[in-house]
């Protein structure tokens, strides 16, 4: 009952007219960054957050705003993948193994409506999964100690390195990294600056921002340089705009699945929609694909993880709002915004600001609608921006980037570290290093100092602590299996005849 | 054998971090863990994942960067930094036109449509962040046109 009259204050900012403006754009810019090859969620949700900051808008409205955008990327991911055959952004891979195929046969319009769709019914599972389970988390969560707080960041570090990708070790450089940069500046407790070489501008430590441009945006230009598509790819004939009831029926229950898989995998911290949208690709091939078709343009293929990507994305919300630990890079960015804003999301966000929790989460149902309704029919207006040409396109990124890091101090330092940040990350990136792991590390460096230090000032220094109650040993068993099962499934799925993985 | 370049930069990095943090004391300390403890602790971790990357590469004999084209990436960074330096003084409308030029031809455009998206998009986004939605930029060696500093 109170979780109903929570949403009910929710909708009723939701839905004041500038909140739902800022949804539609929101929608309609989070479309075009998403299914624009190169740019995804992280550069989008980054470059808008100090603008937002920057045009003062009031905390829940730009949360709105990001939200919106986060999850309109998901939504434009699959534009790109169906009809060019290149993802518009990580989430949306698999849906080019049967969207591309569709498309080249006539279907494309079929698959863009029924992707739309599913993605619509995933985030839609999912935000009745935030509204049901957030609370819960959030209340129990407020029993949490430092120690217990320490031991949690730990776990969602050893997620996101065992779960991303194939190089723990390289994400776990990267989370040490972020963490060094968080050092950056002055110590509150002590007085003390630390690593500013004694430049002013350093003082009060790196602005987020600059790191997240830099890091995103800036290497994302230089990795462009290596990659040539062009539009001529484009499958401009979709035939057919609208799937019909026997196509509903045919992909519905997959879509429900993956919904479900990807909300959980989504609230894991470290996994996100890229992770979700592979699982339930194969889990899909394996419950329903008796006919061989998938990879050959089977309409249950696209449907499936284009379901599990929404709904993980939009289940990432629920630790940052509930632990205040962000899952994905993305809603890292998100807390950084909030940070601007001296806002820290944890567990008593639900009690101190609801008006800005059960704001975001009824403007996520209402972002949704809006999404589902400028996919369908507006997908040709976006199938022209593929067309820009990258001469225009990255000449415009970097400006709207310089805009958002320029917003918060106005300094040149501020843009000069921008770029030598930007040099690094490339050069990290050259090497395998990924970059989430880095942001997170950022995002979670000072509290995760701060809980350690106040964790060991109630023992006195005695590191017992951090291992003493239930819930932070509970939390260490989950980190090293973390860290020691992906690795050690990965080599035995190795040993097994390595099964063909499309790319 | 890259990786084992990165391996060795951790390695420095650390070592850089842990010379710097040995000075990093309170003048008066309240609690048992001061400012010195987390970094030298960082730098512990980034040293221990140096050395194992230097010692067991993952990427071996890889190289990553036979697709880089140098030139491009070399123009592109310079501009970059160019462009971050002259932001205030150039102004961003000026800045972010010349900026547009090498950036438009190393992405494939001509010479003509360079400038001319370079004098579109310098004021368009001038108008449209500074003017429309109140994001104060800089107007630099344009200032006496477009008014502000």
């Amino acid at each position: 009952m109170d979780i109903l009259q929570h949403l009910a204050a929710g909708f009723g900012i939701a839905l004041s007219p500038t909140n739902l403006a800022i949804a539609a754009i929101g929608a309609l810019i989070g479309t075009v960054v998403g299914l624009l090859p190169g740019l995804g969620p992280i550069n989008g949700v980054a470059i808008l957050m100090p603008l937002a900051f920057a045009m003062k808008l009031p905390p829940e409205t730009s949360l709105i705003l990001l939200a919106a955008v986060y999850i309109g990327c998901e939504y434009g991911g699959r534009i790109s993948s169906i009809l060019l055959n290149v993802p518009g952004d990580a989430g949306a891979i698999m849906t080019a193994i049967d969207g591309y195929p569709m498309a080249r046969r006539g279907l494309g319009g079929v698959a863009l409506s029924i992707s739309a769709w599913s993605s619509f019914v995933g985030s839609l599972i999912a935000t009745v999964g935030i509204v049901l389970f957030a609370p819960l988390l959030a209340s129990w969560a407020l029993s949490f100690g430092p120690a217990e707080y320490f031991a949690l960041m730990c776990f969602a570090f050893a997620c996101i390195a065992g779960l991303m990708g194939d190089a723990p070790l390289k994400a776990g450089i990267a989370a040490v990294l972020g963490l060094a940069l968080s050092c950056v500046g002055l110590d509150a407790n002590s007085g003390v600056y630390r690593f500013t070489g004694g430049d002013v501008h350093l003082s009060d430590g790196i602005q987020f921002v600059v790191v997240v441009i830099g890091v995103f945006s800036i290497s994302e230009v230089l990795l462009m340089l290596e990659q040539h598509h062009s539009s001529t790819g484009l499958i401009t004939n979709t035939g057919r705009m609208l799937f019909n009831l026997k196509e509903l029926a045919h992909t519905w229950w997959g879509t429900v699945r993956s919904s479900i898989v990807g909300f959980v995998v989504g609230v894991l911290p470290g996994a996100g929609a890229t992770i979700a949208s592979a699982m339930t690709y194969s889990m899909e091939k394996r419950l329903t694909d008796k006919e061989g078709t998938f990879g050959q343009g089977d309409i249950r293929g696209v449907a499936a993880p284009e379901a599990a990507n929404n709904s993980a994305a939009t289940g990432s919300f629920v630790p940052m709002l509930t632990l205040g630990v962000p899952g994905s890079g993305t809603t890292a960015v998100m807390v950084g915004a909030l940070a601007l804003y001296n806002i820290t999301p944890g567990p008593a966000l639900f009690t101190q600001q609801p008006a800005l929790v059960w704001g975001l989460i009824a403007s996520l149902f209402v972002a949704n609608v809006i999404l589902l309704v400028i996919n369908i029919p507006m997908v040709g207006m976006f199938t022209k921006v593929l067309q820009v040409p990258n001469g225009v396109l990255v000449p415009g990124i970097l400006a709207v980037s310089a805009v958002g890091v320029y917003a918060v101090h106005a300094t040149t330092f501020d843009l000069l570290l921008m770029t030598l940040l930007g040099l690094v990350a490339w050069l990290l990136r050259k090497q395998g290093v990924p970059m989430a792991p880095l942001l997170l590390g950022f995002v979670l460096g000072d509290m995760m100092e701060q809980n350690l230090r106040r964790a060991l000032s109630i023992t006195n220094g005695e590191v017992s602590i951090l291992i003493e109650s239930p819930i932070s040993k509970g939390l260490w068993i989950g980190t090293t299996a973390m860290l020691l099962v992906p690795p050690l499934l990965r080599s035995l799925s190795r040993r097994r005849a390595a099964p063909p993985v499309a790319a | 054998m890259s990786d084992r370049i990165l391996g060795a930069a951790c390695l420095a990095t650390a070592a850089g971090m842990a010379w710097a943090a040995q000075g990093y004391a309170a003048a008066i300390s309240y609690e048992p863990v001061g400012p010195r403890a987390f970094p030298l602790l960082l730098a512990a971790l980034l040293a221990t994942g140096g050395l194992w990357l230097a010692l067991k590469p993952t990427l071996r004999g890889a190289t990553p960067y036979r697709g880089v084209p140098l030139r491009a990436t070399a123009l592109v960074a310079v501009s970059v930094g160019l462009y971050a330096l002259l932001f205030e003084w150039l102004g961003f409308a000026l800045a972010t036109a010349a900026m547009a030029v090498p950036l438009g031809l190393v992405f494939g455009s001509s010479l003509r449509a360079s400038i001319a998206t370079g004098a579109g998009l310098g004021l368009a986004l001038y108008f449209l962040f500074d003017k429309a939605l109140d994001v104060v930029l800089p107007t630099g060696l344009l200032s006496f046109v477009l008014g502000g500093r």
